[in-house]
């Protein structure tokens, strides 16, 4: 009476079976090549390594290194990206990018159109990393697929802002003004200052992350030019972006004027107070140091813990906390300061 | 007439296990269909460069690790220092001694010149009392917390109160850490900016492996049958399971191995659940119940990156205490939320989840269990009935091995973690074997640890270890 579903039933398992094993064979046949392919990548490597060292070290050009086949090549891109993490002095960088522009480019090119997203994700990494700014509109030309995947179009413009793209500013302006401060802060970060001021002076007409991301790399670039930027931010704007001004300039540590910020240290939003210590603590300003030791005792302990460190950075701030220590009667107010007293010693 | 009536019922019955068996079978193929997608796109994709700028300390978000330890004296410093050595910016390791009868407070004490330490601890969740807390001399984000013995979920619960940093990640006490693991793991939370409340990361097993000084230094193959199976079995939980639910939001487990919360939401769920076997499991059906409570828009996902190396049980006895245990919690999980199953209210989790969780995961093994039985009835029956256990033995095939064989190749297909070529052949042919002994002996675990839950038994079950590194 089952005759039907057991046949049925007999037939899909053989045959996944079937196709399993099918599947097995293929896939050890690749592990045993891949397997195989590395070998001969760790040859090369060995090989090269001296050749390209000195090469990068002193220059010039040896015929001892032809790379024709792919895995050569490999073994050139794993040497070059091992050394691109160790390589501190510019011209040694910049041989870099030319050996790479020299042995790499064109497998680049190729491989940026491979149908595999991971294999083209790679090469956007090692794009960058080489610097090679060669490939400037082969980039471009890939932002400008139809299909083509949201990280792949994070890091191309990444690279473009890397090699200061002549019409980057427009693209990301016309173009691309959904992305999140995240990713807005990784490609902003690469540009030099000419780029990036027409993302300041476009400032007050662009999207709330978009802003965040500025204001997050002044931060990070700590470029005192900015200030009255930063300020003039400060004083026009409210909540979130205000406050990442105030971070900006906590993190460049000089303000023309600091009555408004002494002010914030009383503030009723508690970030607010937050970051207004951190900003007292970056000053060393004298005048905030009463008021940072009331804020030991704040409600928030990220209040507490910043007012903590403000004190830390005064050349008494030791003694200060001492003090704190052993005479206040709050628990709180003790312990953050004895936290302090014995961080990262 | 007696003998026609009770050929109806054995029919009736044959049909309903063969039914759910086909529904659970479209179920994971539908699952696995998914994971298949995903994990295809990252295939040869150069991990360590696309971790490499959440390495820069400005964008990451500081990690408090809780290392909950009872009686660990074998493998405590080795974890700890395997924690230390964690490629992350700022973290800082909260060890918490629930109240071992053994040396692990004083080998931690000694080996890193604890000091003890003044300070207050805000109570965000009631725990039991604690005694001293000590700060490493060496390592100023070295802590260590003793405390009176309360199980793991109140050790952790003592760790999330004193721990500084919005998000912590719990670690049992003898697992190893990748290198990147917490830039693995913390990747979505800041890719999504904190829309991603918890993420977890794929759990592998360690035995086997050569391990020293808590790092993986190669990856290889345990010669015992009864690792490989477990091997090829949390391939297929992770790979296939995990990918799949996680894409839609669905995940009910962050594995109490390894996964990072962020902490103000688990302390707004009211922390971890002392009185389960099953704190992990609870911790994260709480977490999702609140947010559809509230009507939040956030996330928990999970990473398929192998990230974190555990020691699993070698021999029968452990592994069988294990399995019952980990069925009771799963029943106690479902019990206290019981109220989400099939409620609308609470979207895909009580609609597809819950469902899923009860139908397949909890009452599973009772039914795998009865058709096996019911398969050797049938042989003794004999006539027609044998048709009834072929047709049985089949779909379980399908079931078991296949599923798991091809786990076992979507994992060389595109994570290619094991070295060899005969390992992969190893674990291909040990997969063909589970429907035949692995998979019968874990389905009468669990059916046990549902019997034990019936007749009130709360014996515990501790797994014994002894040290995964060298």
């Amino acid at each position: 009476m089952l005759n039907n579903e057991l046949y049925f039933l007999t037939i899909l398992t053989i045959t996944i079976l079937g196709l399993l094993v099918v599947l097995l064979i293929y896939l050890m046949v690749r592990k045993a090549i891949d397997i195989k392919n590395r070998k001969a990548i760790e040859h090369f490597i060995e090989n090269y390594q001296s050749i390209l060292f000195t090469m990068l070290m002193e220059g010039g050009y040896s015929r001892g290194l032809s790379p024709k086949s792919v895995l050569e090549q490999k073994a050139i891109e794993e040497l070059l990206s091992r050394f691109s993490k160790i390589l501190e002095g510019e011209d040694e960088k910049k041989r870099l990018s030319e050996l790479a522009s020299m042995y790499l480019a064109e497998y680049y090119q190729k491989q940026l159109k491979s149908k595999k997203w991971s294999q083209r994700m790679n090469t956007l990494y090692h794009i960058e990393d080489f610097k090679l700014n060669l490939l400037i509109d082969d980039i471009y030309l890939l932002t400008t697929k139809k299909k083509l995947s949201h990280e792949e179009l994070i890091h191309s413009l990444r690279i473009l802002a890397l090699f200061q793209y002549k019409y980057f500013f427009e693209m990301i302006t016309t173009h691309y003004q959904s992305f999140s401060e995240f990713e807005y802060r990784t490609i902003l970060v690469q540009l030099e200052q000419q780029q990036f001021e027409q993302f300041i002076l476009h400032f007050h007409k662009s999207s709330a992350p978009l802003q965040k991301a500025i204001l997050d790399v002044i931060s990070i670039k700590k470029e005192t030019n900015y200030l009255p930027f930063l300020e003039n931010i400060f004083s026009t704007y409210k909540g979130e972006i205000r406050l990442r001004a105030l971070k900006a300039l906590s993190e460049i540590g000089y303000v023309k004027n600091t009555e408004p910020y002494l002010e914030l240290l009383y503030s009723t939003i508690w970030e607010e107070r937050m970051v207004a210590a951190k900003l007292i603590g970056a000053l060393k300003e004298v005048k905030g140091i009463s008021r940072l030791i009331d804020l030991l005792h704040d409600q928030t302990w990220w209040v507490r813990s910043q007012a903590g460190q403000a004190i830390c950075q005064f050349p008494n701030g030791h003694q200060i906390l001492q003090e704190v220590y052993e005479k206040s009667k709050d628990a709180f107010a003790k312990d953050m300061a004895w936290e302090w007293l014995h961080k990262g010693v | 007439m007696g003998i026609l009536v009770w050929g109806n019922v054995v029919t009736v019955f044959a049909w309903f296990i063969a039914v759910y068996m086909v529904i659970v079978i479209s179920f994971y193929s539908v699952i696995m269909v998914i994971s298949f997608f995903q994990l295809r796109k990252g295939y040869q994709l150069d991990r360590v460069q696309a971790f490499e700028d959440y390495a820069d300390e400005f964008y990451t978000k500081p990690v408090s690790i809780i290392v909950p330890a009872y009686n660990e004296e074998a493998g405590i410093i080795q974890s700890v220092r395997s924690l230390l050595s964690v490629n992350y910016p700022t973290f800082e390791v909260i060890v918490v001694n629930d109240g071992s009868t053994d040396q692990t407070l004083a080998k931690v004490i000694e080996h890193y010149d604890m000091k003890e330490i003044k300070k207050v601890i805000r109570k965000q969740v009631d725990t039991k009392p604690i005694g001293r807390i000590y700060q490493s001399d060496i390592l100023s984000n070295l802590f260590l917390i003793d405390k009176e013995n309360g199980g793991k979920a109140d050790a952790l619960n003592v760790g999330l109160n004193f721990s500084h940093y919005p998000y912590f990640c719990s670690l049992d006490g003898d697992s190893v850490l990748e290198q990147d693991a917490f830039l693995k793991v913390m990747k979505p939370i800041i890719d999504s900016n904190e829309e991603v409340i918890a993420s977890g990361g794929s759990v592998r097993i360690a035995n086997g492996c050569q391990i020293k000084n808590g790092h993986i230094q190669k990856i290889g193959l345990s010669n015992k049958p009864l690792v490989v199976m477990q091997i090829i079995e949390y391939l297929r939980a992770f790979l296939m399971g995990r990918i799949g639910l996680s894409r839609h939001n669905l995940l009910l487990i962050i594995s109490g191995a390894f996964g990072v919360f962020s902490k103000h939401w688990v302390i707004t769920a009211g922390g971890y659940k002392t009185d389960t076997v099953g704190e992990d499991m609870e911790l994260v059906v709480r977490i999702h119940r609140l947010l559809k409570e509230k009507k939040i828009k956030k996330k928990i996902v999970y990473v398929p990156d192998p990230v974190c190396w555990t020691e699993v049980p070698e021999d029968m006895t452990f592994l069988r205490r294990q399995r019952r245990r980990w069925h009771r919690g799963l029943l106690e999980s479902l019990w206290t939320h019981r109220k989400i199953t099939f409620n609308p209210k609470y979207g895909s989790i009580g609609l597809v989840s819950f469902p899923y969780f009860w139908i397949v995961e909890f009452f599973g093994p009772v039914i795998e269990f009865l058709g096996y039985l019911f398969m050797i009835l049938c042989l003794f029956l004999g006539g027609s009935y044998i048709e009834f256990a072929i047709l049985l033995f089949l779909l379980s095939c399908l079931y078991g091995s296949v599923f798991s064989m091809t786990s076992v190749l979507l994992e060389e297909w595109s994570l290619t973690k094991y070295p060899k070529v005969s390992d992969i052949m190893k674990l291909f042919l040990y997969s063909l074997t589970e429907t035949i002994w692995y998979r019968p002996l874990t389905v009468y675990w669990r059916c046990e640890g549902i019997w034990q839950m019936i007749i009130g038994d709360r014996s515990w079950g501790e797994m014994k270890r002894k040290g995964v590194s060298e």
